[in-house]
């Protein structure tokens, strides 16, 4: 008889380890993930706009939130704050050239030709940024090719 | 002797041989129960533990200054983001406070994917509904723009119809754990889950009031019989119940236990959801997060886990408050509060936060969302995995839409009762959709009348004849060869289709025998516009169309002209979205994010465009379909407050089944369609019946329509031009003169000869 003790002890030692440990295998909460910051005004050249045009304005805001999101490779996060900034403003020239840009690091060249039109469109009368455009416009090309 | 002995020595040895025997078998047989138990907790406790309904959100608002806004519909969307007044300047998230024009307002949490912002006071200035400023109240800080979270519109909920708001038990206040142990287990941190004395105790208090007034469960094994066993009252269910509770002890500690129970408990009915979980409960009850419950409210919710629906506040509110005192009086009893606490929390008001069902906010939208979401999100997944949905829905746009329809349509019933001589199921209908022109948002869509008498969504589902609203893409396609000053025959002629003559008719006549191309489509003038197809040629319009994806079949007839095949209606605003986008159609997009319970993203879309005409084009069809407006068919529009910009189209088909009324702003577009399912007249055309529910809609949602215009594209050029002959006009000789705009590519190079000649007469008759 004892000797079918020792089996039955062993097998109550298991079931308590085995109680024990599915105790301690419980998972714990997962760390929540850290969702980014809201982008900060860079000090680098601001996007100007229309004077007494309040909508430009606010636009401009989100396409220059936008560009930071572009200059530190978030992409899709500037393409939200590009999509908001059309919507508010479809006059905003410029959101359609940041718009081509973050295309282009998405490969998608045929939007970002699309944009870059429209971008043309209406900055037209500005040299300067018909300049970036047009450099804009080579570089989609040249990945087209 | 020795053999007596030993058999003597068996005698007694054998029965307790026997029930040692039975004993480890016993053991072994409650071990692997006991075993197969923990497995069953454990597997359960570490998957997922409860399904959570995913949740759609529409798309946050934002708001900067010298915008204007609609007051009425700002104000009700801040009740429905639980935004609550108060008198004083606001301090916690959630409160605002009007201060003549002035709005104040504590910004509870922005959590959007890829953004997250802690709520901060703001303050916004406003003058004759425009902002005038927007800045924080705490630093002063003048704010560009401010981001509004977006707000709840649907839960999806599965088969099991429950809504819980899961909290952490560090979230709990502990006044709340005090409450709920002193309502239902007083020796929670006493006992190993089973508690005989607390059984003891509920059998003495039941046998002294001679009825049911306590029971002898404890927290451990309610969470156990909620769980894990049905609700049958036997004796194997109870032995199990107490196994389970043990094992379960065994496994968590405490406040695990006390977590898990705080999120299952049943807590009363949302209409026809169950509200489950404190922290849903405290939203539901009190408008607040669990964090924020005052002693007496978490007494309340506390008191509630007897009978949820008999100690609810929206039930019978003495009753609660009774309940509610005994539990305060309870907790003071522990000695968890003080004398003062318990006092003040007995004479603390009851004040729930008015009872509201789980809303459906824009149920054909949600129908057409949940159909564009790839296939790996099922049903089930949806009903379960607590995903949020981020959607392109503006909850403004689409209340007024619903308004307007619904204004539209009643008025229209009341102008021709006929309408209304039909059952329930066979009322006049409408839908709308409206739309950002650029990125293909769609900010409304209600696809009939209401949702609960019909869920077939006319927008999406729809097949209908669009009429004359299809006349700008007959004219798109002329605009190769014709410009908009060239001249269309308005004579009457009969065409031959299929052995047959089809002669088509002008719905109003017109007068003139040749009209140009802008004012025949301005007027809507089907002779015009078919001598225009049959010039330009069916199979190239045809071409246009499926270049535009109108999907539906198209034959090359005449009467496609004047939209004599069916379309559905989004494809239709799509369409339209192409002159309003400058040569760009976008893929209407319904959804920007799907976010797990974790924050991780999970799927996002962003817009789409592809280039489908140049945007000279696009620019020469917005200038003609604002002729429409300024003085064509839809000229009723100034009359009906549209003061700003805008171009469109009618349409009518025959016998006026349908009416439709597309129009736009270089920042919105909008389709109504008004008619009966069955194809049923409706006794007026789109200007009578559906443009003026597109007015309405227009006029109350001033923060989209900035009165701007669309910019000239470089290969559209300015001509001056004969009113008369629709040439160039010959100065001091054409008496009416106008400018037009022409592709750069096809401007007209003669001059007007009429007045040319009448001109050199003169001067030759002068001389």
């Amino acid at each position: 008889m004892k000797g079918n003790i020792q089996p039955f002890r062993q097998l109550c030692s298991l079931f308590l380890i085995w109680l024990v440990m599915t105790g301690c295998a419980v998972p714990g909460r997962p760390p929540v993930t850290a969702l980014p910051a809201e982008a900060v005004p860079s000090d680098t050249e601001q996007l100007p706009a229309r004077p007494g045009d309040p909508r430009e304005q606010a636009s401009i805001q989100l396409t220059e939130q936008g560009r930071m999101f572009l200059e530190t490779g978030r992409v899709d996060e500037a393409l939200g704050l590009f999509e908001r900034a059309l919507n508010i403003s479809p006059a905003n020239g410029y959101n359609y050239f940041y718009l081509s840009e973050a295309c282009i690091l998405k490969k998608d060249f045929y939007q970002a030709r699309e944009w870059n039109e429209l971008a043309a469109i209406h900055l037209r009368e500005n040299r300067v940024w018909m300049e970036k455009i047009l450099e804009q416009k080579k570089r989609i090309w040249r990945w087209v090719k | 002797m020795e053999k007596e002995k030993s058999a003597n020595k068996w005698k007694w040895k054998r029965p307790l041989a026997c029930s040692a025997a039975v004993l480890v078998l016993v053991s072994i047989l409650l071990g692997a129960y006991l075993w197969q138990l923990a497995a069953v907790i454990d597997k359960r406790f570490s998957a997922r533990r409860w399904s959570i309904p995913s949740t759609v959100y529409s798309d946050s608002t934002i708001l900067f200054p010298g915008q204007t806004v609609n007051p009425n519909t700002f104000q009700d969307k801040l009740g429905r983001l639980a935004y609550s007044t108060v008198s004083t300047e606001p301090r916690r998230k959630g409160e605002m406070r009007w201060q003549g024009e002035s709005l104040e307002i504590y910004l509870h949490d922005l959590d959007m994917p890829s953004k997250h912002q802690k709520g901060y006071p703001v303050r916004i200035e406003l003058q004759d509904s425009r902002i005038e400023s927007i800045a924080r109240i705490d630093t002063g800080e003048v704010l560009p723009v401010l981001e509004i979270e977006p707000e709840e519109i649907m839960l999806l909920f599965g088969a099991e119809q429950e809504q819980r708001e899961l909290v952490s038990i560090r979230e709990v206040p502990a006044h709340l754990k005090h409450a709920v142990i002193a309502a239902e287990d007083s020796r929670f941190h006493q006992h190993h889950g089973f508690d005989p004395r607390g059984i003891l105790r509920a059998l003495y208090t039941n046998l002294r009031h001679g009825e049911i007034r306590q029971g002898g469960s404890t927290l451990t094994q309610q969470l156990v019989k909620n769980y894990f066993l049905t609700p049958d009252r036997t004796w194997r269910r109870k032995i199990k119940e107490f196994l389970m509770a043990v094992t379960l002890e065994f496994l968590y500690d405490k406040d695990e236990i006390l977590e898990i129970y705080l999120n299952e408990i049943y807590l009363g009915q949302k209409g026809s959801i169950a509200v489950c979980g404190v922290g849903e409960a405290s939203r539901f009850y009190f408008g607040k997060s669990v964090e924020r419950l005052s002693i007496a409210e978490a007494a309340a919710i506390a008191g509630l886990i007897k009978g949820p629906n008999r100690y609810s506040p929206y039930e019978d509110i003495e009753r609660c408050r009774e309940r509610r005192d005994w539990v305060i009086r309870e907790i003071h009893g522990n000695g968890s509060i003080t004398r003062e606490e318990c006092d003040a929390a007995l004479a603390a008001p009851l004040e729930p936060a008015g009872y509201a069902t789980y809303g459906k906010k824009a149920p054909y939208f949600i129908d057409y969302l949940i159909g564009q979401l790839p296939v790996f999100y099922s049903s089930e997944a949806l009903a379960s995995r607590g995903l949020s949905l981020f959607t392109t829905l503006d909850t403004q746009v689409q209340a007024a839409a619903e308004q307007a329809l619904e204004n539209g349509l009643a008025l229209l019933e009341k102008t021709h009762p006929a309408l209304t001589s039909r059952g329930a199921d066979r009322k006049l209908q409408g839908a709308v959709v409206v739309m950002q022109p650029k990125t293909g948002y769609i900010l409304a869509m209600v696809g009939g009348r209401d949702y609960s008498v019909s869920q077939f969504n006319r927008i999406t589902q729809a097949k209908r004849q669009p009429g004359s609203a299809f006349k700008p893409f007959v004219y798109l396609t002329g605009l190769d060869r014709f410009t908009p000053s060239s001249l269309l025959s308005n004579e009457p002629r009969s065409y031959e289709i299929d052995g047959t003559t089809w002669q088509p008719k002008n719905s109003n006549p017109v007068a003139e025998h040749g009209l140009t191309l802008r004012k025949a489509l301005a007027m809507s003038d089907n002779l015009a516009t078919v001598d225009l197809a049959m010039k330009t040629g069916l199979l190239r319009i045809m071409n246009t169309a499926m270049t535009f994806r109108f999907s539906t079949p198209l034959n090359p007839r005449p009467s496609l002209a004047l939209g004599a095949f069916e379309v559905i209606p989004l494809e239709m605003a799509r369409a339209f979205c192409t002159f309003a986008a400058e040569g760009v159609q976008p893929h209407p997009l319904s959804m920007r994010a799907v976010v797990d319970e974790k924050g991780n993203m999970l799927e996002q879309q962003h817009l789409k465009i592809d280039r489908l005409i140049s945007p000279g084009k696009a620019f020469i069809m917005n200038t003609l379909l604002c002729s429409v407006v300024t003085e064509g068919t839809a000229r009723s529009l100034l009359s009906r407050g549209i003061s700003f910009p805008a171009a469109g189209k009618t349409g009518t088909t025959n016998d006026t089944r349908d009416a439709w009324f597309v129009g736009y702003t270089p920042d919105i577009l909008a389709l109504v369609w008004v008619g009966f399912d069955n194809g049923d007249s409706i006794f007026a055309g789109g200007s009578a019946a559906a443009l003026p529910i597109w007015a309405d809609l227009m006029k109350s949602l001033p923060q989209y329509t900035s009165g701007g215009w669309f910019r000239q594209p470089p290969d559209v050029v300015t001509r001056t031009i004969c009113r008369e002959s629709g040439l160039l006009a010959v100065t001091d000789a054409c008496p009416e003169t106008m400018e037009e705009f022409f592709l750069s590519k096809n401007v007209p190079v003669d001059f007007c000869r009429f007045h040319q000649t009448i001109k050199t007469d003169r001067e030759n008759g002068g001389m």
